[in-house]
């Protein structure tokens, strides 16, 4: 049987199966992105802040992380395809924003901080963020758009959600622990 | 000779039971349906997989601002990239609203009408309903009983399929049921609670018009059990739910009586002085816009009840200057709706380590009509029930604190569980609320747009403010934190999408624009079953009660039929 890390590594790889899938199903063009390079909506600049932000917040476990399910792309895709002008204006702002507030608490560039600083500078952040910062509204709102995207590939839903397509029955009360 | 022995104008929820009750009676039926065929096969969307749509599978934002500004500003949870093909585009679909006020017109044009969108929430009216108006004078007086309709709910129940409980509540008679979704842990204690400290309140599963144990006739028409997917919006590939398409429209097929013509706007009912009767219908097709004529013995109007009047209103004659049937002037009055905007959630402890399995479609719990009935002498006339559930915050979008491994696992585990009721209101029927035909706008086929003026009177708002302050009393009974409820914000008249009343029926034709059998006091051969009927709109959700006044008026007019009356 093949290990996780092994399944994990099929997983990387069918993402540039949902855009050969996209080519013949109509499905939306999630190119497959990296974090040094632009996308069609993102600029070099904000394709490593998100993609660092996406990898801290849902990083890779027993199950694929953010970036394992190409969760930059999908945002990508979101901001072209989806978004009005407002939303993008806003959403970039806000990426800025969220650039000054990381940078001052990893006191220096957070794309490229250690580890162990990023996540300390983040952590800070988001509990600020969840703590009433109304200035924080921005990064509230990404991470909402990183979590759904996650959960809208198959991988966040499949492999970490459980979500089954044809649950075929209700039961009101399962004991987590089963 | 005329071309039908029926028309029914209109294929959804109430057209669809019409449609099928007079086929299957062995009338030759046509169904005229303004919107394009809908085929389950290419059109349902319920198998998609949620990483099967793009974008969220939101509609770009761009695409709402041009074309579903009104749709999606009413409805934005059941409009989707992938079901956006059920509602109509507003620019293609305009209507007016008059001065100082606002209606939601929210629906969709194709087979089966909304009757693919609804939610499914099943009830019926109790013997109160049929007695409101009576007692209080506002509207006039139901020609019928509760006791008259009864046969008519079984005969329905028993087809469409309501998955629900006996709970003996005589303002909310039992349906014919099938086996309920089970409540949850935090919602059978939220009932335990509130009846122990509320003794005339009561709390049930929602009653929804699915499939638990399908009959054989389910079975013969293709239908099986729900599933517990969610997916009902986009349609339903095991025909689970009820809708006209799943089920009606099938029955009445199988009986070679049907024959259903898409893209057939209404726009007029032809009536003939000589012999007092209607004889067929004008339509324009809504691709050509060619003109044809269509012929019947009798017609049933099952347009919706905003649409079924306007095409009265459009049907002017020598004998009916102001519109069809409409010598007591009611026809477009007495709109109605319910009314929600009053409300309460709070998070229940001591479920945390509970979660569900299955995505229970539509609602879960039920907190039938009390007020004036078990609890008297409130500040307002009749009342409201409430809907909810609880369900355990689980996947909040993102919206918890936390990153890394400890925030993506605190999606598996449910968290608290958030217990939420909403209020749905009657709205006493009022002659000045009405919709009538633009004197000067038309739509691209030529016909007037429908101009709205509605407004809520003060019984509809202090009704609601005391339905906030009893949500939140429930909440503190059974134990609820972090209690939010928002102040009372009355949702825009039509924002329910249970539209009715524009041509109500009563017993005086002077007053009323049908009878006690949905048949035109004017004109005998004319019927009108969706909710246009309605002389109260109760504060159960209508359409169960649509289709058993459709079922019944068929029977009823089938009977004139066959004793040469009309
Ligand atoms: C999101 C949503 C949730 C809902 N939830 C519930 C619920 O839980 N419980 C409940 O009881 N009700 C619910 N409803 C309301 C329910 O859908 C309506 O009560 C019901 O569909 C009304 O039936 P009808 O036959 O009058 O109209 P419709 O089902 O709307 O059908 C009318 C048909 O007539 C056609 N038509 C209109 N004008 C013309 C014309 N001029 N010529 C030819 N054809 C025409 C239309 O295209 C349509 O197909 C909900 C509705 C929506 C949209
Ligand atoms: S939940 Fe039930 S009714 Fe809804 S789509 Fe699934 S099977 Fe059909």
């Amino acid at each position: 049987m093949a290990s996780r890390r092994e399944v994990l590594q099929g997983l990387i790889v069918s993402i540039g199966g949902a855009s050969a899938l996209a080519a013949c199903g109509g499905l939306p063009t999630v190119v497959s992105t990296s974090p040094t390079v632009a996308g069609r909506f993102y600029t070099r600049r904000e394709m490593a802040l998100l993609s660092r932000l996406s990898d801290l917040i849902i990083p890779r476990t027993e199950t694929p992380g953010a970036l394992d399910v190409n969760v930059p792309g999908y945002l990508d895709g979101l901001m072209s395809d989806w978004a009005n002008d407002a939303t993008r204006r806003a959403h970039r702002e806000s990426l800025l924003q969220l650039e000054r507030s990381l940078e001052q608490r990893a006191g220096g560039e957070f794309t490229l901080a250690e580890e162990s600083v990023a996540e300390r500078a983040l952590t800070e952040l988001d509990a600020a963020a969840f703590n009433g910062d109304d200035n924080l509204r921005g990064y509230r709102n990404l991470k909402g758009y990183i979590t759904r995207a996650y959960f809208a590939t198959e991988g966040g839903a499949v492999e970490e959600l459980k979500w089954v397509s044809v649950p075929g029955r209700w039961d009101p009360a399962v004991e987590i622990s089963s | 000779m005329a071309d039908f022995d029926a028309i029914v104008v209109g294929s959804g929820m109430s057209g669809g039971m019409s449609a099928k009750e007079l086929t299957e009676r062995g009338l030759k039926v046509l169904v005229l349906e303004r919107g394009p065929e809908i085929v389950p096969e290419r059109d349902y969307t319920d198998q998609l997989a949620p990483w099967q749509s793009p974008n969220l599978d939101s509609v770009a934002q761009d695409e709402i601002a041009e074309h579903y500004p009104t749709q999606y500003g009413g409805v934005a949870y059941a409009i989707k990239e992938s079901t956006k093909h059920f509602w109509v585009k507003d620019d293609e679909h305009p209507y007016v609203a008059a001065e100082g006020t606002s209606y939601d017109w929210l629906r969709g044009y194709h087979t089966a009408g909304r009757s693919i969108m609804w939610s499914r929430q099943t009830y019926r009216m109790g013997p109160q309903d049929f007695e409101a108006n009576k007692q209080d004078g506002n509207g006039v007086d139901w020609p019928v009983r509760y006791a008259d309709i009864v046969p008519w709910y079984e005969k329905v129940e028993t087809f469409i399929g309501v998955a629900g409980t006996a709970a003996g509540l005589p303002q909310l008679p039992d349906s014919v049921f099938q086996p309920a979704f089970e409540l949850t842990g935090a919602e059978k204690a939220l009932k335990s609670k509130v009846e122990t400290a509320f003794p005339g309140r009561n709390i049930i599963p929602a009653r929804i018009a699915h499939i638990t144990a399908a009959t054989a006739e389910q079975r013969a028409l293709g239908r099986s059990n729900c599933q517990a997917r969610n997916r009902c919006e986009h349609g339903c590939t095991f025909k689970a739910y009820f809708s006209s398409l799943n089920a009606t429209l099938p029955a009445a097929e199988r009986t070679g009586n049907l024959t259903i013509i898409h893209n057939a706007i209404v726009q007029s009912v032809e009536y003939d002085a000589a012999s007092n009767r209607v004889s067929g219908v004008r339509v324009v097709d809504a691709q050509s816009n060619e003109k044809r004529l269509y012929t019947a013995r009798v017609i049933f109007l099952n347009a919706s009840a905003i649409a079924s009047a306007m095409i009265l209103l459009q049907s002017k004659s020598a004998t009916f200057p102001n519109g069809l049937a409409n010598r007591s002037d009611q026809v477009g009055r007495n709109l109605m709706d319910h009314v929600s905007g009053a409300g309460a959630n709070g998070l229940m402890s001591g479920f945390d380590n509970m979660k569900v399995f299955g995505r229970r479609p539509s609602g879960g719990i039920y907190i039938p009509r009390y007020a004036n009935i078990t609890e008297k002498n409130k500040p307002y006339l009749r009342g409201f029930g409430y809907q909810g559930g609880a369900r355990p915050l689980g996947n909040a979008n993102g919206q918890i604190p936390g990153i890394g491994q400890a925030f993506k696992e605190a999606h598996r585990t449910a968290g608290p569980w958030r217990v939420s009721v909403g209020a749905f209101g009657e709205q006493l029927p009022n002659p000045n609320n009405r919709v009538t035909l633009h004197a000067a706008r038309r739509d691209r086929w030529g016909n007037p747009l429908a101009l709205f003026d509605v407004r809520y009177s003060d019984n509809e708002r202090i009704m609601l403010e005391e339905a906030r302050k009893d949500a939140v009393a429930m909440l503190e009974v059974a134990g609820c934190s972090n209690i939010n409820s928002s102040p009372v914000n009355l949702t825009r008249p039509g924002n329910r999408i249970h539209e009715m009343g524009s041509a109500r029926m009563g017993r005086d034709p002077t007053t009323s624009v049908l009878n006690g059998w949905c048949q035109a006091h004017d004109i005998p051969n004319l019927f009108i079953t969706d909710g246009s009927f309605m002389a109260s709109s109760a504060c159960q959700n209508p359409s169960l009660s649509y289709m058993a006044f459709s079922a019944r008026a068929v029977d009823y007019a089938v009977g004139l039929l066959a004793e040469g009356k009309i």
